[in-house]
């Protein structure tokens, strides 16, 4: 009975999975058919651990999954409370317009704030008297992570916290109330009443964020294009390059394979942590 | 793809008349927009006159070259008899070449006396033509006409130049050049390479990147950016940011393409306009001017159908008269060393023969190898390393050579020792 469900996930999810893993096991280099397709077991995979850059690319996304997914969470939440207690709709609605447009678009935009030396970004740097020369943001190897990861929090926050607005819908009124003719501060109402009904949410965010910034690709390949050097290159754009500009389909499936299954054990990991919490009813 | 398979049976049963050859299509997916495009159609329209026995078949490609050339790889590794004819970038004929995917045209005997030798070279691979140059692009040395007396004729004297207008207060840059992470970066280095007397690979094609004119030649445009005479934005810039500098007066020198020539002209939009001049990058102590050369080349697919009706077109496109309405219209460089004596080129871009046929002499094939794109891509990342910071230039060159060998060794192309490599067509 569940065999169509069953079929169509096998179909989509777990037959490109396998076939990229086969992949992996050989050398398939689409520009040297002279080298043929030969089977050599976990050799690419010996390549992948011993790439210096593939390493770096994934010390790259952990970090920046780590700080952008933090900046997320408490942003968000602040702006769900923010958004809870203010008018509907106009503020909704304008807070979620980060969200909504084309990830490409709001890159070209925010590199424009952070390029050239008059650019918006050197004007605040100034205004905030960081630096009296203009900044070369994206020719720095640290700096240039700051416009990915203000564009990239600027633009999934509204994400964040819509998932945790409605969170906030149920926490019970009556018990906000009790708290106030308490006398319990602002903090204390949040921390002890609002955030236990929010943490369900917030491990959920959490997941599907995190999930996310691991496969951060767009924003990096219009701002820095992984630059300068690699200092900016994520996985997913190192494995892009890797399978479709040097047409490598063995070793890049490889990389494919290495990604989805940390991302698979972090998750799995997560779910058994954080599981029963998750899947709490609703008293 | 199916088109022409259907076409040919379909248009030589229509063709009732018994003649000697039976219509043939041939397609032809060259990528082209604009003036470009009118231009092509208005030449495959006097082709298909002129031969009523060919029909030619535009497919759309990509006009990106790293697009069509993801487009090319995956067809003809499946073994694909469409396209017939292709239009290769000048760093793809080795690699097509190697693999057996265009024919040798030595069978077919070109007449290759009056191209370019440097293209010719580019197009060679084990010592056999495979491909016909179509049109070319070379790296230019863009020089302000009102702020420089004379083109720089050293690379000491560029430099100097560069740095005392920045100094004099009289531009915010003093020279600009594409610097991001990409293939032009490499183009530039190049000509930086060669004015310095060096080169990426050797003739036995051995990596000869971490020599010492190499580094020299990294560490002087270092230098440039630690100086302030480049600016560091240029890190991240590619061909249009790089015109629109100079375009808006706010450098002296600028290293680009052609292309910029007729923009940098208007003067509805050029602050310049009329105040620049081209010139050959120049030679530093040991080496000599040098021009990167890019540009199109035609070849046939190993697997078509039809190889001589392709070859026609291929002859037709490349004839002189072809290249120079090109040259007029689309304001593309010729390949024929003919077409650059007289007025035709002066006519048609406005810049002195003079200057451009000194420009064409300098020209510079990158390296001529089946794995051109993946070195350069390893070359690519530890130049744009040393020239931001993170590493010095004869360590990176010394890595970058390093990885280059490794890889040259994985693809059985290293020069010692070769064993089973690829050889012509299969």
């Amino acid at each position: 009975m569940c065999l169509p469900a069953v079929g169509s996930i096998a179909t989509v999810a777990l037959f490109p999975l396998l076939w990229a893993g086969w992949e992996s096991l050989h050398v398939h280099d689409l520009r040297m058919p002279w080298l043929g397709r030969p089977f050599v077991g976990l050799a690419n995979y010996a390549e992948a651990i011993g790439d210096a850059r593939f390493r770096a690319a994934l010390a790259h996304t952990a970090a920046f999954a780590a700080v952008s997914v933090t900046l997320e969470l408490v942003l968000g939440t602040l702006l769900a409370v923010a958004l809870d207690g203010a008018r509907r709709g106009v503020a909704r609605t304008a807070a979620l317009l980060p969200w909504a447009i084309p990830t490409v678009v709001a890159a070209l935009v925010w590199r424009f704030l952070f390029d050239g030396p008059a650019s918006a970004a050197n004007e605040v740097a100034r205004l905030l008297g960081l630096s009296d020369a203009p900044i070369v943001w994206l020719a720095e190897p640290w700096l240039a992570w700051v416009p990915i990861v203000v564009a990239d929090v600027w633009k999934t926050t509204p994400f964040v916290a819509l998932l945790l607005l409605a969170a906030l819908q149920n926490v019970p009124a009556e018990l906000v109330e009790a708290a106030r003719s308490d006398g319990a501060g602002a903090w204390q109402r949040f921390w002890h009443v609002s955030f236990p009904t929010l943490r369900p949410a917030l491990l959920v965010a959490l997941l599907f964020r995190a999930l996310d910034a691991f496969r951060i690709f767009d924003l990096v390949f219009v701002l820095t294009a992984g630059g300068p050097g690699t200092a900016t290159e994520p996985v997913a754009l190192y494995t892009f390059q890797v399978l479709l500009r040097d047409l490598r389909f063995g070793y890049g499936s490889a990389l494919s394979m290495t990604i989805f299954l940390a991302t698979f054990a972090l998750a799995w990991l997560y779910v058994r942590l954080a599981g029963s919490e998750l899947l709490e009813r609703e008293r | 793809m199916s088109r022409s398979r259907l076409a040919l049976p379909l248009v030589a049963a229509l063709a009732c008349t018994p003649a000697s050859d039976s219509v043939v299509a041939v397609t032809f997916p060259a990528s082209a927009v604009g003036s470009e495009a009118e231009l092509l159609e208005a030449q495959l329209d006097r082709f298909t006159s002129q031969h009523p026995g060919v029909r030619v078949v535009r497919q759309r490609t990509p006009d990106a070259a790293d697009q069509r050339r993801q487009l090319y790889v995956q067809w003809l590794n499946a073994g694909a008899a469409d396209p017939d004819v292709l239009q290769l970038d000048v760093v793809w004929t080795a690699e097509f070449a190697a693999a057996g995917w265009i024919l040798p045209l030595e069978g077919l005997a070109p007449d290759v006396a009056d191209f370019l030798p440097e293209t010719l070279r580019a197009n060679r691979w084990r010592g056999v033509l495979h491909a016909l140059p179509w049109f070319v692009d070379v790296g230019m040395l863009f020089w302000r006409t009102d702020l420089v007396g004379a083109a720089p004729r050293s690379f000491e004297a560029l430099s100097h130049e560069a740095a005392r207008a920045v100094d004099d207060g009289l531009v915010p840059f003093g020279m600009v050049w594409q610097g991001a992470r990409y293939e032009g970066l490499v183009t530039v280095f190049l000509e930086h390479l060669t004015a310095f007397g060096g080169a990426i690979l050797d003739e036995r094609g051995a990596v000869v990147v971490d020599g010492p004119p190499a580094v020299r030649a990294l560490e002087a445009m270092r230098a440039g950016l630690d100086a302030g005479a480049v600016p560091r934005e240029t890190l991240s810039w590619h061909e249009e940011e790089v015109r629109f500098a100079f375009q808006n007066g706010r450098a002296v020198f600028m290293r680009n393409w052609p292309y910029a020539i007729p923009l940098l002209q208007d003067a509805d939009r050029s602050r310049v306009a009329g105040r620049f001049g081209v010139a050959a990058f120049p030679a530093a102590g040991g080496g000599r001017p040098a021009a990167a050369l890019g540009g199109a080349q035609l070849a046939i697919n190993a697997r078509c159908d039809q190889p001589e009706a392709a070859w026609r077109l291929i002859e037709f496109l490349t004839q002189p008269e072809q290249m120079a309405e090109r040259a007029r219209v689309a304001g593309q460089l010729p390949a024929r060393r003919s077409l650059y004596q007289g007025d035709l080129l002066q006519d048609a871009l406005g810049i002195s023969g003079e200057q451009l046929r000194e420009v064409i002499e300098g020209a510079v094939a990158r390296p001529v190898t089946p794995v051109y794109t993946e070195l350069s891509e390893r070359l690519q990342v530890w130049l744009h390393r040393a020239l931001s910071g993170q590493a010095e230039p004869a360590a990176a060159l010394a890595s970058a050579a390093q990885e280059m060998r490794a890889l040259l060794e994985r693809a059985r192309l290293a020069p010692d020792g070769a064993g089973d490599r690829a050889g012509g067509a299969s």
